[in-house]
């Protein structure tokens, strides 16, 4: 029984400490924010994309992303709404305000999604 | 008895620390995740955690049942990772860590269970056993 408690001690120890040491955003880089007030930005907050903005079509642009949660999400934005053609997928950040350098996009609807909760979904327009 | 705690030696002991440590700490980056399903991953480490320490004698008996869950615990979320999750720097922390957490609990289950094969034949005795589908076998953890 002694042995138990030892075994337990010790063992909630060695957890604690690492845990402490290695923190879920500690190895993950943040790409500094450059934020444009004109360009096109969407907002994560709890666990939800906000509205989606219209994009202008044929042209490369700056999307400002921030994700106002705790938790990492990221954007990828697809031809399709079941997202097996993914055109352009950002970096995943954390309590964080990003701008991506997306590519020229055709006229049309798009779809984005957060790869690490695939529910947070959205649209968005290039025209 | 097969299994038993009484014969815990100093590396026993360290290899458990191990395994909770790494279990903790995968457990808590998919608490840092957000959302039911990162949350559910994440308790399921933390109460996995706790039965591979937890002094109870049931527990202590069926320790080899936690280490062979846990590393199918685990295997399961890295799969479901591959399947649908995003690629990135904290994701691919969590997955080494939980490789190398299966890792030393197939070492630990075999230091502490032996063959895995005779283990589970006698688990599964011991579960028929208790139903009164098998009369019980001396030497029994049941």
């Amino acid at each position: 029984m002694k042995r138990s408690v030892l075994l337990a001690v010790a063992s909630l120890a060695v957890a604690v400490s690492a845990a402490a040491c290695g923190g879920a955003n500690g190895a993950q880089s943040s790409p500094s924010a450059t934020t444009d007030p004109g360009a096109p930005r969407i907002v994560a907050a709890d666990l939800k994309f906000g509205p989606a903005p219209s994009v202008t079509a044929g042209t490369a642009f700056g999307l400002v992303f921030e994700n106002r949660d705790g938790a990492p999400h990221n954007v990828a934005i697809a031809s399709d709404g079941g997202f097996s053609s993914v055109v352009f997928r950002g970096d995943v950040v954390t309590g964080s305000t990003v701008t991506y350098q997306v590519p020229a996009l055709a006229a049309g609807t798009y779809w984005f999604r957060c790869d690490v909760h695939p529910d947070m979904t959205g649209t968005l327009v290039a025209g | 008895m097969q299994g038993s705690e009484s014969r815990l030696t100093p590396a026993g002991v360290a290899l458990r620390a191990i395994i909770v440590g790494l279990t903790l700490v995968t457990g808590y980056i998919h608490s840092t995740l957000g959302g039911p399903l990162f949350s559910l991953n994440a308790v399921g480490y933390a109460v996995a955690a706790l039965a591979m320490i937890v002094p109870l004698g049931i527990a202590i008996r069926y320790r080899g049942v936690v280490r062979l869950g846990l590393i199918a615990y685990a295997a399961t979320t890295i799969v479901g990772w591959a399947l649908m999750g995003p690629r990135y720097p904290t994701a691919y922390l969590a997955k080494a860590d939980e490789l190398l957490l299966i890792a030393v609990l197939a070492v630990d289950f075999v230091r502490a269970d032996g063959n895995p094969l005779a283990y589970v034949r006698s688990v599964v005795g011991d579960a028929l056993a208790f139903v009164g589908l098998r009369p019980a076998a001396a030497g029994s953890r049941a």
